[in-house]
């Protein structure tokens, strides 16, 4: 492909749609009150109920975060009635993140029981028995942090599954899931990589560079 | 395991043994050291200074070794007073104390004085130790949930299982266990498919099985040496052919040789010229033969013997050979240079000629579905067709000469050819691949196994190769004795699971030999005329047939009167008979 890599410059950037390719990462991410201060800046329009969700998703994402499970999926009920029925990976994920909680604070006994009654119930599913293994396997260890499963109990974990979470209320109501913000980045990625490649330079693309450049 | 299996029984065995060993241990003189204190003994094979004690002419057999595994057969058979008594006698106890109590205490479910036992046994590797220690544990974690006793069972998981640091996947099949029993989904099913423990014997077992056997002396260790011995017998055996001959202990297994047919039964005239080519349906109930005088006939084999079903004439050419469908339905026939036939079996009426403008056919076969028909052609292509008549393929080049055997193998992968005077190629059809089996001489002709793997091939210097054609091909058996100068001379495989060669030969004889060692069994007189081929029945092994120039063709049995209610075929053709 020969065309110039700086033909960007050329093209006319519209305000508003800077305005709303930020508006979509504050919402997506819940920041209530840029996004209020945003508003007023700019003088954008909002729906005024679009606020009081993003206040509740945020709580939601928070107790996910923390590996308050039991809470997450509670508010969540409240927003989104029939998500949790809907999407039973997401279902399955968020109890499993109670039941390491229970881990974590060595309640075998309250973890077991927690674990016949609700998480077995998906092991009648091919797709869930081997998840359901990697879970009670952490059973089987006194420190499961050494446990070949110590990656369930990680932030990194909880951050995936509370991602997820928002993502499907997001979907529920009919929101899109991805902030075009970062869609956008995505998208850049994949052109310069081709254009780096085209041209014969190394390495993968970094977007540190490319924004300090 | 003998005529005792459950766990009473053997618990209280063992405590008799330990109890003779007490006694022992407290004041007989012992040719050995063996029964010292438990920390004497390591899990070293017994040396004693200057030589053991050996048995049998050949001394190779150690005496102490033969002792034990004579006590553990006693005591395997229930005969608990005379396991006793040998060890007793002998001075040779079956096994040390320590590994007495071992057993007992597996037996007993005293599986935490177990483990600790077993760490004073004086095993070296780690690693088995670890195992052993991993198999009790699980056996005491199964009882638990068998017992309904989940935290206990979770608490041996947590603080002795895992803490092994082995077998992770199977403590992560555990750990599904305690939650869910019923919970067994995995396609990759345990060896035991239910929570239910395993009986004691069979971890009893297991451990014996990965503990080396200096320690523990396997289960069943001499029924497994003298079937070791009677399967060698059998297999040395060159006239095994019969599955009714029951293998004793008293005496070597040695077939007489009554077993091969070596007595001219009947004898066919219905040809009227010499006869070229036989063989028998591959249900065994039909033979085809082919013939000079340019016809074919197909007999039909009963419990009354042969006889003549139809005669198939249309060829302006003599025959030089027959091809039977996979089903047995239909057969073709080949003029020499001239057209194939396929021939409807039950009706005798010709269902198809199959031809090419200004080429004559000089073989023929089936595909193994049936659906299609090969044809060696004079141009020294080989060619393919439907059974309508439709030619599909075609393989040119040199592919087979003037006369020539074809054989297709029975997963319809190879197709295998003359295709030089001293060359066999094996084409491999789907990956194009081709192999040659290279003689020095001329062949004349050649036959396949039924298992696919094996090549007779007959030779103009009066030799029989055999050829394995698995992979690269090699020579594997030569045979003579058989006179071959100037005619094709056909040979095949024979007899129960094919361990017979049986050839034809111009001095009129039908020769017989032993496929394994090569040795000449019999050579049969009765024809006038120099024998042209050879057939055994692939349904009764002692039914062989053969065709010669003197136009008639023989049927082939025992030479004995119970040879006459043998006629029918027998099962068990393909089973390795165990006949124990």
């Amino acid at each position: 492909m020969d065309v110039d890599p700086r033909l960007y410059e050329q093209i006319a950037v519209n305000d508003n749609d800077i305005h709303n390719i930020v508006m979509s990462y504050l919402v997506h991410n819940c920041f209530k009150e840029t996004v209020e201060s945003f508003i007023a800046c700019t003088g954008m329009k909002q729906p005024s109920d679009h606020l009081e969700d993003m206040e509740k998703r945020k709580r939601i994402y928070q107790f996910a975060l923390e590996g308050n499970a039991l809470k997450a999926i509670e508010l969540t009920e409240q927003l989104a009635t029939n998500l949790l029925e809907k999407n039973k990976d997401l279902h399955f994920d968020l109890l499993s993140l109670h039941f390491v909680e229970l881990v974590c604070s060595r309640k075998c006994t309250e973890a077991l029981e927690f674990a016949q009654m609700k998480l077995t119930p998906f092991g009648k599913e091919q797709k869930y028995v081997e998840k359901l293994e990697d879970f009670m396997a952490l059973l089987a260890y006194e420190e499961p942090e050494k446990s070949p499963m110590f990656h369930l109990l990680s932030l990194e974990y909880r951050q995936h599954v509370a991602d997820s979470l928002n993502r499907a209320i997001l979907a529920h109501a009919n929101h899109p899931t991805y902030a075009a913000m970062e869609r956008l980045i995505q998208q850049t990625t994949v052109v310069r990589q081709c254009l780096n490649q085209e041209h014969g330079k190394d390495g993968p693309f970094s977007l540190k560079d490319f924004l300090k450049s | 395991m003998g005529g005792v299996g459950d766990d009473e029984p053997a618990s209280k065995r063992m405590k008799l043994s330990s109890e003779e060993l007490r006694r022992l241990s407290n004041g007989s003189t012992l040719k050995e050291p063996i029964v010292g204190s438990s920390r004497d003994l390591m899990a070293r094979p017994l040396q004693s200074e200057g030589g053991e004690e050996v048995v049998g002419s050949k001394g190779v057999i150690k005496k102490v070794e033969f002792v034990r595994i004579i006590a553990k057969a006693l005591y395997s058979l229930g005969y608990i007073k005379s396991g006793a008594h040998l060890e007793e006698e002998s001075g040779i106890a079956l096994q040390s104390s320590i590994v007495n109590e071992f057993m007992r205490q597996i037996l007993e479910g005293d599986w935490d004085e177990s483990v600790v036992t077993l760490h004073n046994i004086g095993l070296t590797d780690e690693i088995t130790i670890k195992s052993a220690c991993f198999l009790i544990l699980e056996q005491k974690f199964f009882e638990f949930l068998d017992e309904e006793k989940v935290m206990d069972a979770l608490k041996t998981l947590r603080t002795e299982i895992s803490p092994l640091c082995i077998n992770h996947s199977r403590v992560r099949e555990l750990s599904l266990f305690i939650v869910s029993p019923s919970c067994c989904f995995s396609v990759r099913s345990p060896k035991q498919d239910t929570s239910r423990a395993r009986s004691r014997i069979e971890l009893l077992e297991e451990l014996q099985k990965l503990l080396p056997p200096t320690v523990m002396i396997p289960e069943r260790r001499l029924e497994h040496l003298v079937e070791q011995a009677l399967v060698l017998q059998r297999d040395a055996c060159m006239f095994h052919n019969s599955l009714d001959k029951e293998m004793s202990l008293y005496a070597d297994h040695q077939c007489a040789r009554d077993q091969i047919p070596s007595s001219a039964l009947q004898i066919l005239q219905a040809h009227t010229d010499e006869i070229w080519s036989l063989q028998f349906s591959h249900n065994g109930k039909y033979l085809a033969s082919s013939s000079n005088d340019c016809t074919a006939i197909i007999w039909e084999v009963d419990a009354n013997g042969v006889s003549l079903k139809h005669k198939l004439s249309g060829h302006q050419k003599p025959v030089s050979s027959v091809s039977w469908s996979p089903n047995d339905h239909q057969l073709l026939t080949c003029g020499v240079e001239e057209v194939v036939r396929r021939w409807d079996v039950s009706s005798g009426e010709c269902l198809h000629v199959y031809e090419k403008a200004g080429l004559g056919m000089v073989s023929c076969g089936w595909s193994p579905d049936g659906k299609w028909v090969f044809s060696g052609v004079n141009d020294k292509s080989i060619s393919m067709w439907e059974l309508d008549g439709k030619e599909l393929e075609c393989w040119k080049g040199q592919r087979t000469l003037k006369i020539s055997d074809l054989e297709i193998t029975s997963d319809g992968k190879q197709i295998i050819s003359m295709c030089r005077e001293t060359s066999i190629l094996l084409l491999d059809r789907e990956a194009k691949v081709e192999r040659f089996i290279e003689e020095d001489q001329t062949i004349t002709s050649f036959s396949l196994s039924r298992d696919n793997r094996f090549l007779l091939v007959n030779l103009l210097n009066q030799e029989i190769h055999l050829w394995n054609i698995e992979g690269d091909p090699k020579l594997v058996s030569e045979y003579r004795g058989h006179k071959r100068t100037r005619f094709l001379i056909r040979s095949c495989f024979g007899g129960l699971e094919q361990a017979f060669i049986a050839s034809g030969s111009e001095d009129s004889l039908v020769y017989i030999w032993h496929r394994d060692t090569g040795e000449l069994i019999e050579s049969l007189p009765g024809h006038s005329g120099a024998v042209n081929c050879v057939g055994w029945n692939p349904a009764n092994p002692q039914m062989l047939a053969s065709a010669s120039d003197d136009r008639t063709i023989r049927i082939w049995g025992l030479n004995n009167l119970s040879a006459k209610r043998k006629d029918t075929r027998s099962n068990g053709i393909h089973h390795c008979n165990g006949s124990s």
